[in-house]
């Protein structure tokens, strides 16, 4: 399934990472662009903190009752014309494509972005059964058309520099494109503009469905949204089955706070509403909706250490403040969803023992949590991630070794008086400028990539002493 | 496969098994929708001038491009003008009652032909041919449900007579508005949608909703902003005051 991971292994995945200058200085730019764009949008909107804590609350209410809420709204698109499929795992959510495509006689097919349909590898799923996927959204167009995987949530592409995506559109053009955005913008849109003309169905993902009115919500900038929903025969969007809310009401409060979150606009350009296929007397519009109800693991984290992340909202704040993030990018996680709240997201979808490394992957510095549109406490469950690890032995002997001992000392105030002093003694051949730079041994590993301040002459607890 | 039945179940059984992080609810909806929808018109309607001037900063904000007709017979020729400034000839519209204005005559006068969208149920040839016309005009003309001053927003129910490409395929989107139309805040919207869903058979015939905030854009090179990716590259909105 979806590991781009199954190559080399994590630490590798972050060297190449580190030394790749152009995608260094692109994701600093960047994740600096959508932190300030984020907080100048809530610097003036004073609602913004009662709203985040009413979406939290919605969030968690919804859980409370996600059978009640999960039949209503299948209740409510089968009124206006829909259909309903039902899918425990990707395998179940992909066949429901498959089979819709061999049924209908579907030969191409047109996406706008769509995390859930990144999450079960669709686009390899329908090229294997022969149907042509045509990811639409910009930035996923640009990844897909490099054969690469989206390294950002929101901005897939921000990995690619403009001469590499004019190389990828100039190819498809048959005509050398200046590396410029808006020649680039213009050419892709043609391109593009055809595709949705011609194909037999779109597919799409969902930001909200509304329980109460049947609604699939969709948020995008660009209109190809809009396009997937409106322009091909059939309509499918598939949906993880945290994606429903109760109310228009409640819905409204998630817009107010989601496209700030992202992108640090008021609304995203478009939000579109889906109210089942095309209705007597319009012009346009599908002539079928589909909706796939996906769980593929999240159910189970309802009475699990994971439930909040089932909150996440996919506005990827999380990811431009996250101080690994902001070094690494999003392809050195190694699977569909990056950054912090990533590594949940892939706990969730695929077991504990796949995120034994990326559990580990944070300085539990809270920032996340701060920008959260929903206030998830992302540190909370990593730490706890990192206990089941250690609880259920997935995690490396020598790990669980020295995690153990480092218990012990810091349990026990004469050990650590011990320790304190036998480490300002066996560090002295290696202190430079008050930095542990390079350690011998087992310690080496940890010092290749990063250094630690020296153990102090003296520890706090001595200085308090004489203090007194 | 599993079943609406078996699934659901299954669900049901992990809810029952924790009592959640905290107790919630979900956002209190308005009791009567239609006549909370009533009573934020009434409230709003002596603060027009501000909403209409908030709204006018918001949507240009997001690159939107606002004007203001003294009466309906002033629209076509800003339309017009805007033609003239894409060099075209004919544009796509809702038809007429949709608008509360038929264009076709005025806009004439401006060497414009407008291909209005039907108000009755057309069969497939039709609907392809419409498509086509869409996809082929540089201008859309359509109106809206709403418009929100606080984002700048337009809000646009589809139905008999208003397809949704008219606002989506051509490079070009007019939206004509009323003062009726106006709202304040996001929160009022809500109020509003809420009243639509209430019977949606008699307040809604269509199968889409779009909110419109400025035209379609995008910043996916290298962050650069840039406009027009698949949706429109400009969107106009004309007020039009009651004669």
């Amino acid at each position: 399934m979806s590991d781009f991971a199954l190559g080399p292994p994590f630490s590798t995945r972050v060297e190449a990472a580190l030394k790749d200058t152009f995608l260094q200085e692109a994701l600093g730019i960047a994740t600096t662009k959508f932190i300030h764009l984020r907080r100048e949008s809530f610097a003036g909107f004073a609602q913004g903190e009662a709203l985040r804590d009413q979406a939290r609350t919605i969030k968690e209410a919804t859980l409370q009752q996600l059978d009640l809420h999960l039949g209503r709204l299948a209740d409510n698109v089968e009124r206006l014309g829909g259909h309903v499929h039902w899918a425990d795992t990707a395998d179940e959510a992909r066949e429901t494509v498959l089979r819709l495509c061999r049924d209908k006689g579907v030969r191409m097919v047109v996406k706008s972005k769509s995390m859930a349909t990144e999450e079960i590898d669709l686009n390899e799923a329908l090229e294997h059964a022969g149907v042509t996927p045509v990811e639409t959204d910009l930035g996923e167009y640009i990844i897909q058309l490099a054969h690469e995987k989206p390294s950002h949530i929101i901005a897939p592409a921000i990995h690619k520099t403009k001469g590499q995506i004019a190389e990828l559109i100039s190819a498809v053009a048959r005509a050398e494109l200046a590396a410029d955005p808006e020649v680039l913008t213009a050419a892709a849109r043609i391109q593009l503009r055809q595709k949705f003309l011609e194909a037999d169905m779109g597919i799409s993902g969902a930001n909200f469905a509304v329980a109460e009115t049947g609604t699939v919500v969709l948020v995008t900038n660009e209109g190809n949204g809009r396009m997937v929903t409106s322009l091909p025969r059939i309509h499918v969007a598939l949906m993880g089955i945290e994606k429903v809310i109760p109310s228009m009401t409640d819905l409204i409060v998630f817009l107010a706070i989601l496209a700030r979150s992202a992108t640090g606009q008021k609304l995203s350009s478009y939000t579109t509403f889906v109210r089942g296929p095309r209705q007597p007397g319009e012009v346009d519009g599908p002539d079928e909706f589909h909706l796939i109800l996906m769980d593929n693991g999240r159910s189970r984290q309802i009475a699990g250490t994971l439930r909040e992340a089932l909150y996440c909202l996919r506005c990827g704040a999380c990811l431009n403040v996250c101080p690994v993030y902001r070094q690494i990018g999003g392809h050195a996680y190694g699977h569909t969803y990056p950054g912090p709240i990533g590594i949940l997201l892939t706990a969730m979808l695929k077991g504990t023992e796949s995120v034994k490394e990326l559990a580990h992957a944070s300085s539990l510095c809270g920032a996340c949590k701060d920008v959260c549109p929903v206030r998830i406490d992302i540190p909370r469950m990593l730490v706890e991630l990192r206990e089941q690890l250690d609880r259920e032995k997935i995690a490396p002997a020598g790990e669980r070794a020295v995690f153990k001992a480092l218990a012990r000392v810091l349990g026990s105030p004469a050990a650590f008086r011990l320790s304190a002093a036998a480490a300002r003694m066996l560090q002295r051949p290696f202190v430079r400028d008050g930095r542990l730079r390079r350690l011998p041994l087992l310690f080496g590993r940890w010092t290749a990539t990063r250094d630690l301040p020296s153990v102090a002459a003296k520890t706090f607890s001595e200085r308090w002493k004489e203090l007194r | 496969m599993p079943t609406r039945a078996e699934f659901l179940e299954r669900i049901g059984r992990e809810v029952r098994k924790t009592p959640g992080l905290f107790r919630a609810s979900a956002a209190e909806r308005p009791p009567r929708p239609q006549q909370a929808a009533d009573t934020v018109r009434r409230q709003l309607a002596e603060r027009r001038p501000q909403a209409l001037e908030r709204f006018r900063q918001e949507f240009e904000r997001v690159a939107g491009v606002f004007h203001r007709a003294a009466g309906p017979a002033a629209v076509s020729g800003i339309i017009g003008e805007i033609a003239r400034e894409k060099g075209a000839r004919e544009l796509v519209s809702w038809d007429p009652a949709s608008l509360g204005l038929d264009l076709r005559s005025s806009l004439a006068g401006h060497g414009l032909s407008v291909i209005q969208a039907p108000a009755r149920a057309p069969d497939a040839a039709f609907r392809r041919r419409h498509r086509d016309d869409a996809e082929r005009a540089p201008i859309g003309v359509t109106g809206a449900d709403f418009a929100v001053a606080e984002t700048g927003t337009l809000v646009l129910t589809s139905g008999a007579g208003r397809p949704r490409s008219t606002s989506l395929l051509p490079a070009t989107h007019v939206a004509l508005f009323r003062a009726a139309h106006l709202l304040e805040t996001l929160e009022q919207l809500g109020v509003m949608l809420e009243a639509l869903h209430e019977d949606p058979a008699r307040s809604m015939s269509g199968a889409m909703i779009n909110f419109i905030t400025g035209p379609s854009r995008t910043a996916d090179i290298e962050l650069t902003l840039t406009r027009g990716v698949h949706g429109p590259k400009e969107v106009h909105a004309i007020f039009v005051e009651e004669p």
